[in-house]
This record gives structure tokens, sequence and C-alpha cells, in this order.
């Protein structure tokens, strides 16, 4: 008996030495997680109040470097484009030759509306939702809508010319 | 009472060289130069605890008493001191580090990880400070080639089947060093703060999303916001200059001493032994005794522990081994003088590439993660970022892990292990390629272009 309890105890203290052990470890990693754990998170988060809807022609894409987003007119509808690529977080310039945006990375293409055209990327560019707000279009930049599945080809044309990637 | 005058006044005492000759009899010799007082003064001998004498007990105090040459055993196998053996690849791989331990501390006397002020930085050290630029070059190459050469280790020790039993761990402490490796070279690339390293870091850190469910968490924490940015930068320097190189260190440490402690790995014949105990069998099967024999139980008692090592040379029917001081050491001087010039002789000749500063509106065409990911980002374009971001490297990093322990043949000779040989050339093949397609044969939008029309090649 004297035996067994000596070694319970031991044990205890084991136990208790790895309870403390563990805590210390929990601890450690909560703290590096309250070091490395961003202030803010997600985009800008703010409304922008961008131009008259009839600035935006058909075909067009108007660039908006405070919002990092692209403001287009596919078949008469404004999207809201995230100048982030989908893929790998690429900024995915568009090409006035071809009328499409294409990703310098990894050559992924999205048409007007930001719909995958072709490449890597799992899906269409993402879009911010917009509103017309008297005259003006507002872009909600706080909420952010994952792009179109890949076969979503609802505002699809043919190119309007050569790509703008030189290898192409 | 009246002897204390007498041992005060002895002359042996007063006279501290004398008594110390007297206590330490290879030191004293007949010699009166100057050098040969100052070795048996007593600032000396307080310095430096044996004398250097070129005799077997003279070369294996030296090891014994000097806290650098503990790092290598007191002798080693005569066949380690051939070039072929290991080709010196982890001892170059050390050696590099040690540069870039060297010339880091030079860096970072100039270096402020602030995106207002990185990439000025980089242009002081170029214009404003003496050897400024040298020294950034010289850092540059040798993050290169240490991860060419960690890499090369790897390929070399497999095909010596040198991962074998009982060297499993040390391997798989290898296989983490060369991931410590690539992060301090990863993170050390966004330092700059240019078009190229801000890029590659962004297309780097954007893989981290596709991880399952933690994946978005796992980026935020990395990046500390939503884009490569001043938190970015600031967590990566920390990890660059301290996390990671004590890491290094601290695991480098155990992967040494492993070498010693688990004995030089010797070309081995299916079925385990080339022949009677001794040379061409493992230590530790001339040796091996079960794990839970009666040693300590029952009445046996232990009346000492014999090192695995120790009972294999004296099974060896005549000594190969010889001194490693200086016989290994000297050789080791001159590879690190060689690999010293080598990245002086780069530095001087290439430039560490500085593009235009960073500019996270503008992606530079093309964008290319480092040589070293090249093949991972050809991937990229064709498969699914979880596929080839996440769960290829991943199997790689595992199936590294888990090789001593999945691949139970015992022999070490080609031959006798093809599939092992097999698979893994197949694999390397595969992954040359795919570096040298991403490196060489890659352009704007990654499309494919030919080298020699026009290089795309980002270092």
């Amino acid at each position: 008996m004297g035996e067994k309890r000596t070694t319970n105890r031991r044990q205890f203290l084991v136990n208790l030495w790895k309870i403390g052990g563990a805590v210390l470890v929990g601890a450690a990693t909560y703290t590096a997680y309250e070091a490395l754990r961003p202030f803010a998170s997600g985009p800008s988060g703010g409304k922008l109040k961008l131009g008259a809807k009839a600035d935006y022609e058909v075909g067009t894409a108007t660039y908006y470097p405070e919002g990092r987003l692209y403001v287009t007119n596919a078949k008469g509808k404004l999207f809201a484009l995230s100048q982030k690529c989908p893929h790998l977080g690429c900024e995915v310039p568009f090409c006035e030759s071809s009328g499409r945006f294409e990703c310098p990375c990894h050559g992924s293409v999205f048409d007007i509306a930001g719909e995958w055209v072709t490449g890597p990327s799992p899906r269409g560019m993402d879009r911010y939702p917009t509103a017309v707000e008297g005259a003006v279009v507002v872009v909600d930049t706080g909420t952010v809508e994952p792009g179109p599945d890949q076969g979503v080809h609802d505002y699809l044309t043919p190119p309007k010319g050569p790509s703008c990637q030189k290898g192409a | 009472m009246t002897d204390t005058p007498e041992v005060i006044d002895a002359p042996e005492v007063r006279d501290t060289t004398a008594a110390l000759d007297a206590l330490e009899p290879e030191t004293a010799t007949a010699a009166t130069g100057l050098r040969a007082r100052l070795h048996r003064s007593e600032v000396w001998r307080s310095a430096f605890r044996h004398p250097q004498l070129d005799t077997p007990r003279g070369r294996a105090l030296q090891s014994f008493s000097n806290f650098f040459l503990h790092v290598y055993p007191v002798k080693v196998p005569k066949r380690v001191l051939k070039t072929r053996y290991s080709f010196r690849l982890g001892f170059i791989a050390a050696v590099l580090f040690g540069i870039l331990l060297v010339t880091g501390v030079y860096l970072m006397f100039v270096y402020t990880p602030s995106p207002t002020a990185a990439y000025g930085n980089m242009q002081h050290l170029k214009t404003s400070v003496g050897f400024g630029q040298l020294i950034r070059n010289v850092h540059r190459w040798s993050a290169h080639l240490m991860v060419l050469v960690v890499i090369l280790h790897l390929v070399r020790v497999f095909y010596a089947g040198a991962y074998k039993r009982p060297r499993q761990f040390n391997w798989v402490l290898g296989v983490v060093l060369l991931l410590i490796t690539l992060g301090l070279s990863f993170t050390g690339y966004l330092l700059p703060w240019d078009q190229l390293s801000y890029w590659a870091v962004t297309v780097g850190t954007n893989l981290v999303h596709y991880v399952p469910v933690i994946g978005g968490t796992l980026q935020d924490l990395l990046i500390g916001g939503d884009q490569v940015g001043a938190n970015t930068l600031l967590r990566f320097y920390a990890l660059h200059v301290a996390v990671l190189p004590a890491s290094l260190v601290l695991v480098l440490g155990v992967h040494i001493w492993r070498v010693r402690k688990d004995g030089f790995a010797v070309p081995r014949s299916e079925g385990g032994a080339a022949g009677a105990a001794g040379v061409g069998t493992f230590a530790e099967e001339a040796t091996e005794q079960p794990a839970d024999s009666a040693l300590y139980s029952g009445r046996t008692r232990l009346l000492g522990v014999v090192d695995r090592e120790s009972v294999t040379a004296e099974d060896r029917a005549t000594d190969d081994t010889v001194f490693t001081w200086p016989h290994l050491v000297v050789r080791h001087v001159v590879v690190a003088l060689g690999v010293v010039a080598v990245v002086l002789a780069m530095g001087v000749a290439f430039t560490a590439p500085l593009r235009g500063l960073a500019n996270p509106n503008v992606t530079p065409e093309p964008s290319k993660a480092p040589w070293y990911f090249s093949a991972l980002q050809e991937l990229l374009s064709h498969f699914d970022p979880l596929v080839a971001g996440i769960l290829v490297p991943s199997a790689i990093v595992l199936v590294l892990v888990l090789l001593p322990y999945i691949d139970r043949n015992p022999a070490t000779e080609a031959r006798n292990r093809k599939v092992a040989v097999l698979l893994f050339t197949g694999l390397l093949i595969v992954a040359v390629v795919l570096t040298v397609i991403g490196t060489f044969f890659r352009g704007p939008g990654w499309t494919f272009v030919t080298p020699w029309h026009h290089l795309y090649l980002e270092l």
C-alpha cells in the first residue's frame, strides 16, 4: 500500500508538471496569436461614391486605385470587381486591346464582367455590391462577393483584339 | 609554524612556470625562444588547456580540450577524408550559413524593416556604404547556394542510403533543416521591398489561403492584414533574423551531434552485413542488444555502459581511423576557404537584383517565385491551388520525413534498392524539369517562352 501511495503521488506530480507545461505552451501560443493577429482585416471597408452611371460605357473598365477595384459595364450591367486575382492575389490589369482582364502571374483571363475565361484561377473575379444612389454609383467595399464559378459565362463575348501578354 | 616560511619561499611555488612544467611535463621544453616562453606562460596555459603536441595523445587532447573541436569526434574513419565520401555538402551548407550570419549582421546595421525605409536602405547600401553592395550580393548568393547545397546534401544522403538505421531521426532533422532553410530564404526575399520581392511573397503567402478550414486565419497571421504590407515586412524580418536562425542553430546542433553519435555511414549490402562484424557493418549491428533486456531487472548488475561505437572499434581487425585533428579539420578549413572565395567572386561578379519600389497596385510581368519554388509555381499554373500548392508539397514533405521508416530494406547500395532509387530519381527528374521550365521557359502571363529568345530569370 505504502509503495502504491508513493507511486501515485509521484505520478500526480508528474501529471502536474505536464499540465503546467501544457498551460505554458497554450499561453505562449495564444500570446503569439495575439501578437500576430492583424488589427483590421478585410478590404478598406467603406462605401465609395464613384461616377455617374452614364459615365461607364458598355465594354469599358474604369480603375479606382483608392478601392483597388474596377467598375465595368457588361452588356449594360455595372460590376465592381476586386483587382486581386482569386488565384494567388496578383493585381489583374485590364487589357484594352482584348477587352479582358489578364493576370500577369499565371495567365488567368477574365471577361469584362470578371467571369473566368481561362487559366488556373478557381473562379471569376471577386465582386463588391454596387448601387445607384441618386445619379452616383456607390460601391460597398466592406462586402466581398466571391466571383462566379468557372462555368458561368453570362457576359462572355469574343475578345476585341490581341492579348496584352507579350508571349501569348 | 616553522615550516610555513619555507613553503612560501619554495622556488617551485614562486616560479609558476616551473610548477606548471612539473604538472604538465608535455609542455616543458628546452626551447627558450619567445614562442616557447609564451606557450609555457601562465596566461597561455590558462587559455589553452593543453599544448599542441604532435603525438597521438596530443592530437586527442587537442580535440578533448577545444570547445570548437568538440563538434568532431576525436578520430574518424579514413574514408571520411575522401571528398567523394560526402562531397562535404553538409559542411559547405554550414559554412554558407556562417557566411549568411556574418553578412546578415552587417546588413542589420543599415536596415529598417519598414515599407518607407527598407527600399531606401537598399539604395543606401549601394551608394553610401563601403562594401555595402558587396555584402548584400554575398548574402544573396550565399542564400541561394545554401538552398541548393542543402538539397544536394539531401539527394546525396538518399543515394548513399545513409538515412537508414540508426540514422533515421537525423534524416528527419535534415528535412526540418531544409524547411527552415527555405523559410529563411523566403522571409529574406521580402526584405528589400522591391517589386520582385513584393509579388513573389504575395503569390507565396496567398497559397496559405488554400489550406482547408484554417487557411484564412493562417494567412492573416502570416501577413498581418489583407495584403502584404508593413505588418508583413515586420514579421518576416523577425522570423528572418531571430526565430528561424535560432531554430536552425538548435536543430543543426542536434543534427551534427547525431552525425557523431550515430556513426558514419558505410556501404551495406542486402541482408545487413558486408562481412563479419567489422568494416562494412553498421555500428549498432555488431553490438545491438534487445532494448528491453534483463539488464535492469532480476539480479543482473550494471557494471558500465559501453558506447556502441567503442565496441565496434574493438571489433575491427585493424584500426582504420585517423585523428580528426589535423586530418579532417585541415580539409574542412580548405573547403571553407574555397566556399568563401566562391561567394566573394560571385558577389563581385553579379549584383543582387533590385527592381523598382514595391507597388501594391501593379503586378510586374512576369511575376516569378524564387527558383526553388519555380516547380511549385509551374504546378500552380496547371492544377487547382489546393492540389498544387498545399497537397503536393505537404505530401512531398511527409514522404521525406517518413522515408526511413517506410523503406525497410537495409541495403544501402543502389543495385540492391532499385525501387527506392528509381522512384526517387523519377521524382527528382520531374522536380528538376518543372524548375527549369518555371525558371527559364516562362514569360509574361506565364506563357511559354524560350530563354534564348528572352530570358525572364528571377533570382
